[in-house]
């Protein structure tokens, strides 16, 4: 009774995800790249703030590879050696410091110079039904209304000639019999003549149509509160298709908080200066919208300076949790090793940011149970600890996040 | 005809005036007032009719419904240059000091969003070793009083620092010039840097001199130290040596002197595990929480205290040889006396303190230290305090100085003396030309000055603290000034023209004086030389002068102060014991909500002060004992030194018959709108007597005034009645014996097999305990002191609401975490078993406390039961059970219906019968956008209608296992802390993972001592506590 009962009413949310999605450590260059170097640097000859890297095999001094493997582990150290070209690449981009790298392993630097080496990809070629795809649709959608519109017609017209021949026939054959004409009862009087004679079909009709008005009123509050494809327009038209999804930032590069604590966070104006010092020009809006930046930082782009009359970027909020839930981003992202699509959908892909989850407490749980949780055998101390308590008692299932206490009110509500 | 009868309304009809004709023609007799109901004629012109309106209130129905379905538009603004240091959502720690002339202690403070939210001790302190108390970490919560001075005030008006500085700079040099004193009268301060700005203050205008005062003075001890050692200090006392404890007065757990690194010091020798505890008399006459912890207390009167004291002497010379006096003392004293003297001499260590400010009776406690050979033992000469500093003898010296109008400036700094010291100092403060104030509100003494330059809050500021010799801490801020205050060395040396910001000048000081690096120093918050290796004295706080050699021991000739404590004090009937509170201490953080709502740790009385009295005293003068649960106090008046002061009268078990007590702290008139009004002011009985504060009156009346008042007691019921599985306890002996006695296992009879323990008997499917976490507390209450801490500290960490004195009169308190205090009763089963009494009469004197009882405190909070009563009759699921051995509580699911709370066997539900936040009627920090600046973003601020109750800091623990996921880890014991388990000053709650078998508190919970509370009632609670042991002789 007891465990019935918390199948069916403590259906909770909780913090723990871990997926399958786990993969071996081999080390993925062009991911590394991506983390870590592309906001800086492309991969053809496109200075951002850094220099486009397509020749720098060529550029650099010989050989070319060890200066590389110096210059990303700790360039800093490279210019305080003296190295004469690191101190002249310093001084051509404005002095801006590139970061060290010296928490990437040998193998993994050496993975990003073999990225680099390789250059840039082929262009990818385009969808070319994409765009027709969409229109091709809509009218598809709305033929079937009419055509059930115009079939509704039909059937009435029928109904009513049929019933007019059906009255003809009466007549006739009343009139043979002597009988007095049927009397002319009009539509609405012949609907309510078949429905006096027909009750169960009424009654069932009604019960139906009923439930189905129900049925919408109770969708209907439900969707109270959900705001599922909320996409208000922001102050500056940002577009993540741009920047994540063609440039090909890292998410985290902008909202590191992800990885960090319970918000994501909306990155400061100074990250966005990171690039925007050097890009000036946007490839959608021109120059207005990078203008907003400036005008926030009160940044005169011609002569490199900041003024003193900054005004913060007031920025719509998409994602509204309710106040009552605890959140924790780094719980999803670093421990349960979950993509940020996974909730955030295509976000490369849109142009203006929208609510692709219905974040809806349901949403939650359904997750939370059907997710696995890798707890052995990952090298996480934490997890091979709670294994050794869970291995006996779930001998060959899947442990889910649900098994693990992740839908229990006290894991996301205190 | 018949006759009518006619019958008339009045004589007006009768009489048919055509005044009342033409009045009887008008339905209505008065003109309806339209005008006056429309007021102006301007509404007459309006075009707005009646249908109008209707449109209106239709459209305006229909838009507010609209737009509630609309989606809510939040804003979301970053900073526009994210200081590297800060992440949303990420709490920052800041190590810092606290130190405000009373309480000193190295603090971490946790900030949100630059947001201090919360105040735990700072472990790595050699000083307090993390221990704070509930002053210390309710502090944060004065940060964001609203009472606080918003800028500088120049003759009561608004001003700006330009203006206020330009003034009083040329009226100070006005005064130099010709040659006028200023006098800067302050409390103790051990901040080397703030006394270096002074003297740079001094040096600019010559005639300046610094004059500390402390409210609640120690000049007795600095005195009795001068004639002894040549140099007034205050030894360093360490009571974790201490085998034998004898302390006349003193409450050194929670507020005499350095009660914060005390009251860890004490915890440690109270441990029965090692096979001995030490043994702690206390001679006192109020009840106070060190007098409750004792292994024996007696009950004096404070003219017997310096008696007492020279008896105590006299025995212990004697079997040491020394010169004897006669004392004089009551012979009902002479046992306990003797008793605490041979243990004394048989003891390895020892410490006798006394709370008494008399010179003499301090220079009998050295002699008697120094015949035990305590010094160079348990007292530290080499190591002075410098936490009070203050001579009441120059503080009646700048009065009368004062009043001669000789004093041209004063500036008063960190006191508030027309409160503490009384009228006396605003008739004298009247006749200074120049008043400055650095008061942080306009207070009773900065109501009267001419400017006042508000301080920045100590979280607002930079400061040093040197607490005793060898150590020092630095604070720092952690949030900008809210106000536009400025900090008050900033502003002297502003007046002494230096134009350096007071960061850099405590920079420069700390690399040049204590010679540490700033940035090891302001990481761990202090810094510590060897005693040895304070060369110079850099730093040395003016009051105290320079030590060369101090003698390891005092001489011992004592006949002088002999003399004068047998001459004694003329004493009338009744005397009064002047005591301190725990939580409002001596009244400076007095309009602090959570200090006026944490329940004192002795009376359990909330909101105010009283006047405590012994039971049999009040029954004599026929005032209510307030017995079961009535809470009409009578007023009396308690008269002395010609003073007059109201104050309901409070039954005190373990007071001295034929004595009074008052707390301080109260009476404030302008401190703010919490406190203002609260109780009496007892510093109005605090007389200077032989140049030292006297905080005691030896002839008073009380007269009982037949008024009534209501106070507010979180506990109205005061004895175990014999129930033995709530407070378990034993004693030493019989501990030694067998570690598990006072707690054997509980059997139940249910069926014909016998008697079984509980645990095999269950009516419950069980959860799986073993998965995972199994999160528990361990509670040892023979270390748990009762100071309440835990109580404020739960509190701010868990944003538990503060409801007023009316609503704890309906036992609707919010605490999460309540401290019982149980007295013993004259009256056990066994007595009413010998003397055949019969239930009725057992119960009836079970229920009174005995007239000096033994006292049990017991931290009380959700036991999260494995079998919790509350979730089976819960109708919604709002509270469920977690895997980890957690009861939650989901607010949203709740209905209210308190069931839960009728279950509970442990009454720890408490249900939100209002909203607390943002009502006028709860005019407390939640109404205020400034007090709600503390409430922790992690938790929900509960609303109407909804039960909530102790989570053991979910939060946390949610946070701490985050932690070890991302580091890939496991959880470490300690990693996770609850608010009170830190908090607790004593070490007695220790929380943990009791389904690892290597943490302290799965080892404790299978301790001998342990044991589930109510453990009969099978609810396999995860909270244990350990038998309290008294190290009581058999004979008792």
């Amino acid at each position: 009774m007891h465990t019935k009962l918390t199948k069916v009413f403590f259906p909770l949310f909780f913090l723990f995800f871990l997926t399958f999605s786990f993969t071996a450590k081999a080390v993925d260059g062009e991911k590394l790249f991506k983390q870590n170097c592309s906001a800086c640097h492309k991969l053809d000859d496109k200075k951002l703030t850094g220099p486009g890297l397509k020749g720098v095999f060529d550029r650099v001094p010989q050989p070319a590879e060890e200066w590389l493997y110096k210059w990303i582990k700790d360039n800093a150290a490279l210019r305080a050696s003296g190295d004469a070209y690191a101190n002249k690449v310093y001084n051509d981009f404005g002095k801006i410091p590139m970061s060290s790298f010296t928490h990437l392993s040998d193998d993994e630097i050496k993975a990003i110079i073999a990225v680099i080496k390789a250059g840039p990809p082929a262009p990818p070629t385009p969808v070319a039904t994409a765009p027709g795809a969409e229109p091709a649709q809509a009218p598809k959608g709305n033929t079937m209304l009419y055509v059930l519109l115009g079939l509704t017609i039909l059937f009435l017209i029928l109904i009513n000639v049929l019933s007019g021949v059906k009255r003809s026939l009466q007549t006739l054959v009343n009139e043979k019999e002597g009988l007095p004409a049927p009397a002319e009862l009009g539509a609405w009087g012949e609907i309510k003549y078949w429905m006096a004679h027909n009750k169960g079909i009424v009654a069932l009709g009604v019960i139906i149509g009923f439930l189905w008005i129900s049925k919408i009123g109770w969708d209907a509050l439900m969707g109270i509160g959900v705001y599922q494809g909320y996409q208000p327009e922001q102050p500056i038209a940002f577009s993540h298709q741009v920047h994540a999804g063609q440039n090909g930032i890292n998410c985290v590069y902008c909202h590191s908080g992800a990885e960090k604590g319970k918000t994501a966070g909306i990155p400061s104006a100074n990250v966005c200066m990171n690039c925007h010092k050097a890009v000036q020009e946007g490839k959608l809006t021109g120059t207005k919208e990078i203008a907003k930046i400036y005008a926030a930082l009160d940044y005169d782009p011609n002569t490199g300076k900041y003024g003193n009359n900054p005004k913060p970027i007031q920025w719509v909020k998409v994602h509204n949790l309710p106040d009552h839930v605890y959140f924790n981003h780094s719980q999803h992202t670093v421990a349960g090793k979950q993509e940020c699509k996974t909730c955030h959908g295509a976000i490369d892909s849109m142009t203006v940011a929208k609510q692709h989850s219905p974040l809806t407490m349901g949403w939650c749980i359904e997750c939370h149970r059907t997710t696995e949780v890798q707890t052995a055998g990952n090298g996480n101390g934490y997890y091979d600890y709670i294994h050794a308590t869970y291995k006996d008692k779930f001998k060959g299932q899947p442990i889910t996040v649900e098994k693990m206490g992740g839908l229990e009110c006290a894991k996301c509500h205190y | 005809m018949t006759k009518v009868k006619k019958y008339w309304k009045g004589i007006e009809e009768l009489e048919n005036s055509p005044e009342f004709r033409k009045s009887v023609e008008n339905e209505f007799p008065e003109e309806l007032p339209v005008d006056k109901f429309l007021g102006n004629d301007a509404l007459a012109d309006t075009s707005t009719n009646r249908r109008d309106f209707l449109k209106f209130l239709g459209f305006g129905v229909t838009a507010a419904t609209i737009a509630a379905c609309e989606t809510p538009v939040n804003k979301a603004i970053p900073y526009l240059n994210k200081p590297e240091e800060i992440t949303p959502g990420i709490a920052n720690w800041y190590a810092s000091t606290y130190a405000d002339g009373n309480d000193y202690a190295s603090i971490l403070v946790k900030t949100r969003e630059g947001r201090p939210i919360k105040i735990e001790g700072n472990k790595l302190s050699p000083v307090t070793k993390g221990a704070v108390n509930a002053r210390i970490n309710s502090s944060v919560l004065s940060l964001y009083d609203s009472a606080r001075l918003k800028n500088p005030l120049a003759k009561k008006t608004a001003a700006t620092w330009a203006e206020v500085d330009k003034e009083i700079k040329s009226q100070l040099e006005a005064i130099a010039a010709k040659g006028g004193k200023i006098r800067i009268l302050s409390n103790s301060i051990i901040s080397p840097t703030t006394i270096k700005a002074i003297t740079d203050f001094a040096a600019k205008y010559p005639g300046t001199e610094q004059v500390t005062y402390d409210a609640v003075s120690y000049s007795g001890i600095l005195k009795a130290n001068q004639a002894n050692f040549g140099s007034a200090i205050i030894p360093d006392y360490h009571f974790e040596k201490a085998e034998v404890i004898v302390s006349f007065g003193a409450d050194f757990l929670v507020n005499w002197l350095a009660s914060v690194e005390y009251a860890g010091q004490y915890g440690q020798t109270r441990n029965p595990k090692n096979g001995k505890m030490s043994r702690h008399f206390q001679f006192e006459t109020t009840l106070s929480v060190t007098g409750s912890n004792a292994d024996v207390r007696v009950a004096i009167k404070p003219s017997e205290q310096g008696l007492a004291v020279l008896a105590l002497y006299n025995i212990i010379a004697k079997a040491k040889g020394a010169a004897t006096y006669d004392a004089g003392i009551a012979d009902e004293y002479k046992e306990k006396l003797q008793e605490a003297a041979s243990e004394l001499l048989a003891a390895k260590g020892s410490l006798v303190v006394c709370g008494s400010n008399d010179t003499n009776v301090q220079f009998v406690v050295n002699a008697i230290n120094s015949l035990l050979g305590n010094y160079g033992n348990t007292i530290d000469t080499a190591t002075p305090v410098y936490l009070k500093q203050g001579d009441d003898a120059k503080m009646e010296a700048l009065v009368a100085e004062m009043n001669a109008g000789s004093v041209d400036g004063i500036i008063i700094y960190g006191v508030n003396p027309v409160y503490t010291y009384g009228e006396k100092f605003a008739s004298a403060l009247s006749k200074v030309k120049l008043k400055i104030s650095f008061a942080d509100r306009e207070d009773e003494t900065a109501s009267l000055v001419d400017y006042v330059c508000p301080d920045n809050h100590y979280l607002e500021s930079w400061n040093d603290a040197n607490p005793k010799k060898g150590q020092y801490s630095l604070g720092q801020p952690t949030i900008s000034p809210l106000f536009d205050t400025r900090q008050a060395q900033e502003s002297l040396l502003k007046w002494a023209g230096i134009e350096t910001s007071y960061h850099d000048y405590l920079k420069a000081n700390w690399q040049t004086t204590v010679g540490a690096s700033w940035e090891a120093s302001l990481h761990d918050g202090f810094y510590s030389v060897p005693v040895a290796q304070v060369a110079a004295e850099p730093v040395k706080p003016a009051a105290v002068a320079a030590t060369t050699e101090t003698p390891a021991a005092p001489a011992t000739d004592i006949s002088s102060a002999a003399a004068a404590l047998r001459k004694g004090v003329s004493a009338g009937t009744t005397e009064l014991q002047v005591y301190i509170k725990t939580g409002l201490g001596d009244g400076s953080q007095a309009n602090n909500p959570w200090l006026q709502e944490l329940p004192d740790p002795i009376s359990k009385v909330t909101w105010d002060n009283y006047v405590t009295m012994s039971p049999k005293q009040m029954a004599e003068l026929g005032l209510s004992r307030l017995e079961r649960g009535d809470d009409n106090a009578d007023v009396v008046e308690v008269t002395a030194n010609g003073v007059t002061v109201k104050a309901p009268a409070f039954p005190q078990p373990g007071q001295k018959y034929g004595t009074v007590g008052l707390a301080l702290g109260y009476g404030r008139t302008a401190a703010g709108k919490t406190a203002d009004g609260i109780g009496a002011n007892a510093y109005q009985f605090v007389s200077v007597v032989d140049g030292n504060a006297t905080y005691a009156a030896y002839d008073v009346t009380v007269k009982a005034t037949g008024e009534k008042y209501q106070i507010a007691a979180t506990q109205t019921h005061h004895t175990l009645m014999g129930r033995e599985a709530i407070v378990k306890e034993t004693t030493l002996t019989e501990y030694l014996k067998d570690p598990k006695s006072g707690n054997p296992q509980v059997k139940l009879q249910t069926t014909n097999h016998g008697k079984q323990p509980v645990k095999d008997i269950n009516l419950w499917r069980d959860h799986d305990l073993k998965l995972g976490h199994l999160w528990g507390l361990s509670i040892d209450l023979n270390s748990c002191i009762g100071c309440g801490s835990c109580v404020t500290s739960c509190t701010s960490e868990n944003n538990v609401a503060v409801v007023g004195k009316d609503e704890i009169r309906r036992s609707r308190e919010m605490h999460w975490l309540r401290i019982d205090r149980y007295y013993s009763s004259d009256m056990t089963e066994d007595i009413a078993a010998e003397k055949g009494m019969g239930a009725i009469d057992k119960f009836t004197e079970m229920e009174a406390a005995s007239e000096n009882p033994q006292v049990s405190f017991q931290p009380l909070m959700c036991q999260h039961c494995n079998h919790a009563p509350c979730e089976t009759v819960c109708p919604v699921a709002a509270t469920t059970h977690s895997l980890e051995g957690l009861n939650m509580m989901a607010y949203n699911r709740c209905i209210g219906t308190r069931y839960c709370a009728n279950n509970c066997p442990y009454k720890v539900r408490r249900f939100n019968w209002f909203k607390y936040s943002d009502n006028e009627q709860f005019d407390f920090n939640m109404n205020d956008d400034l007090g709600k600046m503390v409430l922790n973003p992690d938790v929900v601020v509960r609303s109407r209608g909804v039960m909530e109750k102790c989570s053991l800091c979910v939060q946390q623990i949610q946070a701490g296992k985050l932690t070890a996921k991302k580091e890939g880890r496991k959880i470490k014991d300690g990693d996770i802390q609850t608010a009170c388990a830190s908090a607790c000053p004593t070490n007695a709650i220790t929380f943990g993972d009791l389904n690892d078998e290597t943490t302290l508190v799965s080892k404790l919970s299978k301790d001998d001592r342990s044991y589930n509370l109510l453990e009969e009632v099978g609810t396999q609670p995860n909270v244990y506590y350990q038998t309290k042991v008294r190290n009581v002789k058999e004979s008792a």
